[in-house]
């Protein structure tokens, strides 16, 4: 029988086969191996679609797992195997279909970005593209740490390479070098953890009864003769250590704070490329890491309330700075670390299904907003400014309405997407947080966030839509076609509904079952399942539910509060933007606004930290130059020097020989004489 | 016997291309120079895995044949291969043949001097990896040197005098060190041959007696310090490096690729096989130190490269620090640590030589090396420095490609070690040359390969001819087959790692 | 029988006139007769002992070096005239520039 799974791998690598097509054979082929990219992420997004449905059709644990290479084994009793394998659940299926859907989406919208902009080297657009996506799925599907490293760091060179797509100009291939560089730096922690995990654990499974999850806690239950802490530190002690450095490259990749700099910078890419690796894909892969490998944090508490404390800082930095931005894509791009925040502050509070359903909306409204962007910079010549645009909502009614869409999900308006995960996010910080007052201040950043991103939100919607054309080319914005709508379109209406698949607040308010999401994250495997991590985190984590009241006025409370301060972050930015002639309100912020648009200097700290490095580079060269080799060529010179007097006792001439001979000569009889006694 | 047919093949082959017409000398070394990449691949193919030359395991294809005496100890013919050497001569001969192919460009006169010398050299190099006896293995070891002195001194730059002798004598002095040390060690050893299995063996049972009044336990520790200095020189570490940068600007494209790609390997060869498999207690006395070492030639030659603004000096500050790892995961003394190690070697030898193939191949068309002098070179020559790009990556240690394999089985090996003190922060400190490579490497390919193409040259910088861009593709060919499939190698390096992890002492 | 001495003292006064030779002529000429005087003086020697011993080796060395001092002449004033040719003179201290 042809199981689904069997075509596990092949998701992965039809879009590697494209790049391939692309790379070699796109220059030849019409559209610059678009056509092939299109093909192949569609096929996957079916396979995924399939995978995902056979999921639901397994009875019992809903889990497939399999090994399908090995990479690499050790020798001896207990060798350890570095292998590649597929482990597929709800939570990796759920990825699968939105990594393959916008990738598809973001295909298509290209063919109206590049092609029909007419922009030079496609093929290798394309290419990238494609290995992106595969990159991107091996990751997803990926059963051990190892092996989402791996993947991880191949998206990293893959965003490196789209960043840098227009490397003619100064800009992009700058941008694409810090967001290497930044991730790396990130990524370094997490090596260190994937090496840590192998020798604590001996293996990097995360699913399983040998998984290093399940080791992790029969150690924190007693059982430490499965693993080997360093240092002779306590297990608890030393997961906290290994979990937050492979929390690290969570950081890194998710930008989040200090690592987020990269983000902004990397809209230096073409906007689809934006839109799916720096909204919806490759930014999630971080807390897609975390959220796999959860029964391993969930048993380390203390690296939780650090997630969850990064990621409600983050939301809150990030939103401050998204207010007082021009471009449009820059907006955007704090608007993405702010929601990855949100992310992580759900994964730190222990809300798996939260983190994992905000990931999924966000992925849709975010790509939504990204390629509603790249048709306005179509729109607009490539002029990102919002100041330049103004009243475009007339002149292409489809991109407003979705663009829209989009807004109110991101801002949390109800009954859009994003109010649903959002407020479960905030709902669960909350109750969680009671208990806590490390996750209090998460959730106190992450309702404080609420409100500003409303306010961006809408500024940036009635800068770029309403009010009057503020430039020639906004009165006259170019046009484009299907391939530009369609995906659009697509996205805008999963914008609006994807929220229903989780609607819980509705469910413990009416008793009606409408918490899908969690019922399919819940039947997951052993040891990967929503309520089994509930429990590991009750046990270990001392995880306790507070309430006000009772549980549904908590709940109306918290998505009282969120609800209410959204809107009035609207009402504010519809006040002051939603006029035919708007101004920089926030210019009246002084010295506050520079800060924030400066972004907190953050990157002047981190160009000052790379100079130094260099500074300090350059000293050791001088060292290196000078004292290192000094003394070797000073060895040098010592033999040259004594070589060079020496040599003088050779004049060349016979006489002089001649006389040192005989003089030896008489020398040595003398000597021979007065020691053998001749002249007593 | 095939051994013997390879080096007698490659010795013939060196001297035939001496007398064949500069014309024609660089394709008849390429072809000859097949030869012995054929040869080593058969041997592969018939290669079976049986652990350790040195502790007693399978010798494959071995020969012993008497040679002379020298105070009353035998000298041998005495080769073999076991699965540490087979990858490194696979290494040499494949990475010969393609260092010919890019000379044909920079190579423009003497040819066939060039050429055969080349050919002299990998003839060297196999006796190097292949000769199982102390004297033997000694002689092909000086004799490398000779060729590469002239290839750099000849067909080198401006300063090349400079480099060709500091090369020579800083090698040289370092092989003298090395000789008495181990001499030391054999006179008091009592053995009736200089090969080195008995050696190993005769180490391994105590049979080592006092020598001019020199303690055993002494006479191993100065033996062992007098080796490591001998081979840390060739390796280069920290701070006995600075040859290196020297001789790399100064030689040609193809005698770089060489130098970095197998001469390097010779140095960490040879640690492995001589302290570390025969001195391991000493190796564990010494730990801490020689890890530091590793330390600091990882750190401090990646900020050496970051300082640099000639690509070739990146990029051969960066083989010192690359070769750090090497040293750190011999000094873990685990499976994956010297496992990982010895693949390192084969890895690294492969991304230098792309790496400095890159180089030559922009210095071809642009005659500059400098970084701040290029702009933009994407723009004209996009398939070399697409291959450039991704060599680069590799060096970063991208996964699916060699570095990564290499540098992550040390790691892996290194951080768990019982036999290194403070494993785990050694590790790490070392692991943090992956960022600074990223920074270097990054940096200067933003500098010369992007932005705005601004050269300004009197002629048109066109596309890499063919033939220089064949040998690159095929090297990252084989980093990627390597990355992917490193248990073509690794399966074979673990079967004669592990007798020497049990020597240690079960460790 | 003439006793050994004798000889020796000859011997030994022809090399020192060889030898005084060497240490105080500049003229290369001068220098290839001293030498034959030293080369004679050994002669000397080597006849004088094979003599006294009754053995005929030392007269065959004598032979031997009859015909090398012949061909180191020969040599020499081959050298003294290319080296007369190049310095216009015959001296020795006037052709150093091979020296250091």
């Amino acid at each position: 029988m042809v199981a689904a799974f069997d075509f596990v791998p092949a998701i992965v690598l039809l879009p590697f086969v494209s790049f391939l097509i692309a790379l070699f054979a796109g220059k030849y082929m019409p559209k610059g191996g678009a056509l092939a990219g299109i093909a192949a992420t569609a096929g996957s997004l079916l396979l995924s679609i399939w995978v995902a449905i056979s999921l639901l059709g397994v009875s019992g644990e809903r889990i497939h797992q399999e090994t399908i290479y090995t990479w690499a084994t050790g020798i001896g009793d207990q060798p350890w195997e570095l292998t590649f394998g597929v482990l597929i659940d709800p939570l990796s299926a759920l990825m699968l279909i939105i990594v393959t859907l916008i990738a598809t989406l973001v295909h298509v919208f290209s063919l109206g970005y590049m092609n029909d902009e007419g922009e030079t080297g496609l093929p290798r657009y394309y290419a990238g593209l494609g290995l992106f996506t595969a990159s991107m799925l091996g990751f997803v599907v990926a059963d051990n740490l190892l092996m989402a490293f791996m993947f991880f760091e191949l998206v990293g060179l893959c965003s490196f390479l789209l960043i840098g797509f227009w490397f003619r100009r100064d800009g992009p291939p700058s941008a694409a070098k810090k967001a290497f560089l930044v991730t790396r730096f990130g990524d370094y922690f997490f090596l260190i953890g994937v090496v840590a995990v192998f020798a604590t654990f001996g293996t990097a499974q995360f699913a399983g009864p040998e998984s290093f999850p399940v080791l992790a806690e029969q150690a924190v239950a007693g059982d430490t003769s499965v693993v080997n802490t360093t240092f002779g530190l306590e297990p608890t002690q030393w997961f906290t250590i290994v979990g937050l450095l492979v929390l690290g490259g969570v950081v890194g990749k998710s930008a989040q704070f200090p690592l987020h700099t990269w983000l902004p910078d990397a809209m230096q890419g073409p906007t689809p490329v934006s839109a799916l690796i720096h909204a919806a894909t490759m930014v999630a892969a971080g807390v897609y890491l975390v959220a796999r490998m959860y029964g391993f944090y969930a048993v380390s508490p203390t690296a939780l309330a650090i997630i969850a404390f990064i990621g409600g800082f983050t939301a809150l930095f990030a939103a401050t700075m998204g207010v007082v931005k021009r471009e449009i894509k820059q907006v955007l791009a704090y608007s993405t670390i702010s929601q990855y925040g949100y992310m992580m502050l759900a994964l730190g509070a222990g809300s798996y299904v939260a983190a994992t359903f905000h990931l999924m909306t966000h992925a849709f409204f975010k790509a939504l907003l990204f390629l509603g962007a790249g048709a306005v910079i179509i729109a607009m010549h490539h002029n990102e400014n919002m100041w330049d645009m103004g009243g475009l909502k007339d002149k292409m009614p489809v991109t407003y309405a979705t663009f829209l869409a989009g807004s109110l999900a991101l801002a949390g308006i109800f009954p859009f997407s994003g109010f649903w995960s959002k407020d479960e996010i905030l709902y669960e910080a909350f109750i969680y947080g009671l208990n806590d007052p490390l996750l209090l201040g998460g959730w106190v950043m992450g309702l404080l966030a609420v409100p500003i991103t409303a306010f961006y939100t809408f500024r940036m919607v009635f800068l770029t839509f309403h009010g009057e054309p503020r430039s020639e080319t906004a009165r006259n914005p170019h046009g484009f076609g299907w391939n530009v709508k369609g995906p659009l379109s697509v996205l805008g209406v999963l914008a609006v509904v994807a929220g229903f698949i989780n609607m819980v607040p509705v469910q413990k308010l009416t008793g009606i079952e409408l918490d899908f999401l969690t019922q399919y994250l819940d039947s997951g495997g052993e040891g990967l399942t929503y309520s089994g991590y509930n429990a590991l985190l009750a046990e270990y984590g001392g995880y306790e539910a507070g309430v006000v009241g009772t549980e549904v006025t908590t709940l109306l409370i918290a998505a009282g509060l969120s609800l209410g301060l959204a809107v009035t972050g609207l009402l504010v930015a519809f006040k002051l933007y939603n006029v035919p002639e708007p101004v920089e309100h926030t210019a009246k912020l002084g010295q506050v606004k520079d800060v924030l648009y400066n972004n907190y200097y953050q990157d002047e700290f981190q160009v000052w930290i790379a100079h130094r490095t260099q500074s300090v580079a350059a000293v050791a060269d001088k060292f290196d130059q000078g004292v290192i080799d000094g003394v070797v060529n000073g060895v040098s010179s010592v033999s040259l020097f004594g070589g060079r007097r020496m040599r003088k006792l050779q004049t060349g001439l016979v006489t002089n020989y001649a006389a040192l001979l005989t003089l030896g000569l008489t020398a040595l009889l003398l000597a021979f004489g007065l020691l053998g006694g001749w002249f007593v | 016997m095939i051994i013997e047919a390879l080096i007698a093949f490659t010795f013939a082959a060196a001297l035939l291309v001496f007398a064949v017409p500069n014309k024609y000398a660089g394709k008849v070394a390429f072809g000859l120079s097949l030869v012995p990449v054929i040869g080593s691949l058969y041997m592969w193919s018939l290669f079976e895995s049986g652990g350790n030359a040195l502790t007693g395991g399978d010798i494959a294809f071995e020969t012993i044949i008497p040679w002379v005496e020298i105070a009353g100890i035998q000298v041998q013919w005495f080769v073999g291969v076991d699965g540490i050497s087979l990858p490194l001569v696979v290494l040499t001969t494949f990475l010969t043949s393609l260092a010919i192919v890019s000379a044909w460009t920079p190579i423009k006169e003497r040819q066939s001097q060039f050429y055969g010398l080349m050919l002299f050299m990998e003839a060297n190099l196999l006796g190097v990896f292949m000769a199982l006896d102390f004297f033997l293995w000694f002689i092909f070891w000086e004799a490398v040197l000779v060729p590469m002195y002239f290839l750099i001194g000849v067909w080198g730059g401006p300063r090349r005098k400079y480099a060709a002798i500091k090369f020579f004598v800083y090698t040289n002095v370092a092989s003298l060190v090395m000789f008495i040390g181990f001499m030391a060690l054999v006179f008091g050893l009592n053995v009736e041959t200089f090969g080195l299995p008995e050696i190993t063996q005769a180490l391994a049972n105590d049979q080592l007696g006092t020598w001019f009044g020199i303690a055993p336990d002494t006479l191993k520790l100065i033996a062992f310090l007098a080796l490591f200095v001998g081979f840390a020189v060739k390796v280069p570490v920290v701070p006995v490096h600075t040859w290196l940068p020297d001789a790399h600007v100064e030689a040609p494209t193809p005698v770089s690729v060489m130098l970095a790609g197998v001469l390097l390997k010779m140095g960490t060869y040879a640690l492995l096989r001589f302290n570390f498999t025969m001195l391991p207690e000493q190796a564990s006395l010494l730990a801490v130190p020689i890890a530091i070492i590793a330390v600091v030639s990882v750190i401090y030659g990646a900020m050496l490269a970051l300082a640099q603004t000639d690509l070739k000096r990146i990029v051969a500050y960066s083989s010192v620090s690359s070769m750090g790892y090497v040293i750190l995961g011999l000094i873990a003394f685990t499976e994956f640590g010297v496992g990982g190690a010895t693949f390192q070697m084969v890895a690294h030898g492969l991304i230098s030589g792309l790496m400095f193939m890159s180089v030559g191949v922009i210095y071809n068309a642009t005659h500059t090396r400098i970084v701040s002098d290029m702009s933009g070179l994407a723009d004209r020559m996009p398939v070399a420095v697409g291959i450039l790009i991704a060599g680069a990556f590799a060096y970063m240690g991208l996964p699916l490609m060699a570095g990564f394999a290499g540098e992550f089985f040390i790691f892996a090996g290194s951080f768990g070690s019982t036999f290194l003190p403070y494993a785990p922060i050694f590790t790490a400190l070392a692991m943090f040359g992956i960022v600074i490579v990223a920074g270097y490497l990054l940096l200067a390919m933003q500098k010369t390969l992007f932005g705005e193409y601004r050269l300004e040259t009197d002629y048109e910088v066109t596309a890499a001819p063919l033939h220089d861009v064949a040998p690159m593709a095929v090297l990252l060919l084989a980093i990627i087959a390597l990355g992917v499939a490193p248990w073509v190698f690794l399966d074979m390096i673990f079967d004669a790692v592990a007798p020497i992890l049990a020597n240690g002492g079960g460790l | 029988m003439v006793p050994p001495e004798y000889y020796l003292l000859l011997s030994a006064a022809v090399f020192c006139i060889g030898l005084f030779g060497v240490l105080t002529r500049k003229n290369a000429l001068y220098f290839l007769m001293s030498v034959e005087l030293m080369l004679n003086a050994a002669n000397i020697n080597l006849i004088a002992f094979s003599l006294f011993w009754g053995n005929m080796t030392g007269q065959t060395f004598a032979l031997f070096v009859i015909a090398l001092a012949a061909a180191e002449v020969a040599i020499g004033i081959g050298i003294i005239l290319v080296l007369y040719r190049n310095f216009g003179t015959v001296s020795v201290t006037d052709a150093t520039t091979m020296r250091w």
